[in-house]
């Protein structure tokens, strides 16, 4: 095979057509992790043998019968958060080195159940909260544009490892825009779907009422593909939503004319202002977007660290509660930046819990009034591109409203693209929101925007020059 | 607007969390505690007592059969 790194879509078509072996597709991965992993640092656990395994289990029943979906052979990894039956899940915490769960993930198993080969386990931050932190077991995941710069988190390796190709799609988690943030950075697509379409079971929380998982993959149309196979319902989730399930790639190809998508641009503009860079990649996105025929509309929201006040505040509280016995008892095994995220739960109080979520249900249904009448949303996902991994702050929470927050205390559907490159050759990134269950039109919109800029088409120099040695 | 948190205040809040903290700890947490309480009057809004929180509880299909 080539060493272009093909999408999940191509080599979905080229594995039904059988002009690509997911045994050679899975060796290509492999080899690229071998090479790159020593600087990328984006998996914890590589499970090369059981991928070899899957791949050539994969391989002997497509050649009998075809492939069973669009996964069937796909190399992927999981966000080590998410729980794996046999293989350590460790959510890059001392307290879990020697855990190894005996069951898998709802999501785990619904990518296994599609055909997808297991790579290994990724980078995280601790319990996906607090990063980039040197002090855990496993150092953090770099970005591969430029190995000085950070990923943003916590699905840090995910993105590390989509990007540099280790993998073609895998996991991520978002409680405040975990998967978004890392998406941004490292140049790829990320999906927070909307809350309850993908089963939290088996993930460790973050935060009970704003985590969700999604796919992060090169493409828009790579992360639909692996939301079908991820969306459902699961008793075993609380929140998880029972409606039928839309075909996600119906809508691809169907152009965006007429489309109408509200830009807020007081989120970027004002309340925190973005570089120069991720402006322009945002203006010129949406030139690209009134080009291909949509028609874009102002909006206007809440100030931007209202939302951030709301989803923070529900933020630590509920994280302090899922791990106030190890705050109790075992404060010091924490990585400091996860410890300290953890004491600010003392601080917050019942009260101030309770008025964080009555304050969501009115920003929520600020929201939704916004966006009667428009199919999407538009903001900045990250407000420059990635700083240098020992440069991120840590009170980022505190000084830098996000932009990705107000999406996870709506539980509305959020995904990040890319949209070129800053003046530091580090990609930067738009979000497309779009209404709850929505999915469809998201990377509808998405997609469109992809085909019709030259951003996929280029992979980080780290990546090419070693396919080139 | 709630100010700055004196120490006795402080060691209340910790003891009432069941934490253990070291002085050094403790100072940072001083740094931020105006703007966490910032955060807590910013989701503070004249909306009177009858406005519900967000999140509903429903009976699942579970509880019917």
């Amino acid at each position: 095979m080539s060493d272009a790194i093909p999408t999940i879509a191509e080599a979905g078509r080229q594995i039904a057509a059988k002009e690509l072996s997911p045994v050679e597709l899975t060796r290509a991965c492999l080899a690229r992790l071998h090479a790159l992993d020593g600087e990328l640092h984006a998996f914890v656990h590589v499970t090369e043998e059981r991928a070899l395994a899957e791949a050539r289990a994969a391989e002997r029943v497509i050649t009998a019968g075809g492939p069973k979906g669009p996964l069937h052979g796909i190399p992927i990894g999981l966000k080590d958060i998410v729980d794996t039956k046999g293989i350590p899940t460790t959510c890059g915490s001392k307290f879990l080195q020697d855990n190894i769960p005996d069951t898998d993930a709802a999501c785990t198993e619904k990518l296994a159940a599609a055909g997808s080969v297991l790579i290994g386990k990724l980078t995280t931050h601790e319990f996906a909260d607090g990063g980039p932190s040197f002090d855990l077991p496993a150092p953090p995941a770099r970005n591969p544009w430029n190995t000085a710069h950070f990923t943003a988190g916590s699905s840090s390796g995910t993105g590390a490892a989509v990007a540099a190709g280790l993998i073609l799609g895998g996991i991520g988690t978002d409680t405040g825009g975990s998967i978004r943030g890392p998406a941004a950075l490292c140049g790829i697509a990320g999906i927070k779907p909307t809350y309850g379409l993908v089963s939290r079971a088996g993930v460790a929380p973050a935060a009970y009422s704003l985590d969700h998982i999604g796919p992060m993959a090169w493409t828009a149309e790579d992360c639909a593909l692996m939301l079908q196979a991820l969306a459902g319902h699961d008793p075993r989730d609380p929140a998880s939503a029972s409606r039928p399930l839309p075909n996600f790639t119906a809508l691809l190809g169907g152009g965006i004319k007429g489309l109408k998508i509200g830009v807020i641009h007081h989120f970027h503009e004002v309340d925190h202002k973005v570089s120069d860079g991720t402006r322009r990649g945002i203006d010129s996105a949406l030139a690209t977007f009134r080009d291909l025929g949509a028609e874009l509309r102002e909006v206007q929201l809440s100030p931007l660290p209202d939302w951030a006040a709301c989803g923070s505040l529900i933020s630590i509280t509920e994280r302090a509660a899922a791990y106030e016995e190890w705050t109790r008892t075992r404060l010091g095994d924490f990585s400091e930046r996860m410890r300290s995220r953890l004491m600010l739960g003392a601080l917050v109080s019942g009260v101030d819990y309770v008025q964080a979520v009555r304050r969501r249900r009115e920003l929520r249904a600020e929201l939704q009034q916004a966006m009667k009448g428009l199919d999407v949303v538009l903001t900045a996902t990250q407000p420059s591109e990635a700083a240098k991994i020992d440069e991120v702050p840590k009170w980022d929470l505190f000084d830098r409203p996000n932009f990705t927050m107000p999406f996870n205390v709506a539980g509305y559907p959020a995904i990040s693209i890319c949209a070129g490159f800053g003046a530091g050759g580090l990609p930067v990134a738009i979000q497309l929101v779009g209404k709850p269950f929505q999915e469809p039109t998201l990377f509808r919109i998405a997609d469109a925007f992809e085909k019709a800029t030259p951003f996929r088409g280029e992979r980080p120099a780290l990546v090419t020059a070693r396919a080139a040695a | 607007m709630r100010s700055d948190i004196n120490d006795s205040a402080l060691d209340y809040l910790l003891a009432r969390a069941g934490l253990d903290l070291t002085n050094e700890q403790k100072v940072e947490l001083k740094t931020v505690h105006v703007a966490l309480a910032e955060m807590a009057e910013r989701v503070r809004k004249p909306r009177g007592r009858m406005a519900e929180p967000a999140h509903g509880y429903g009976f699942a299909e579970e509880d019917l059969a």
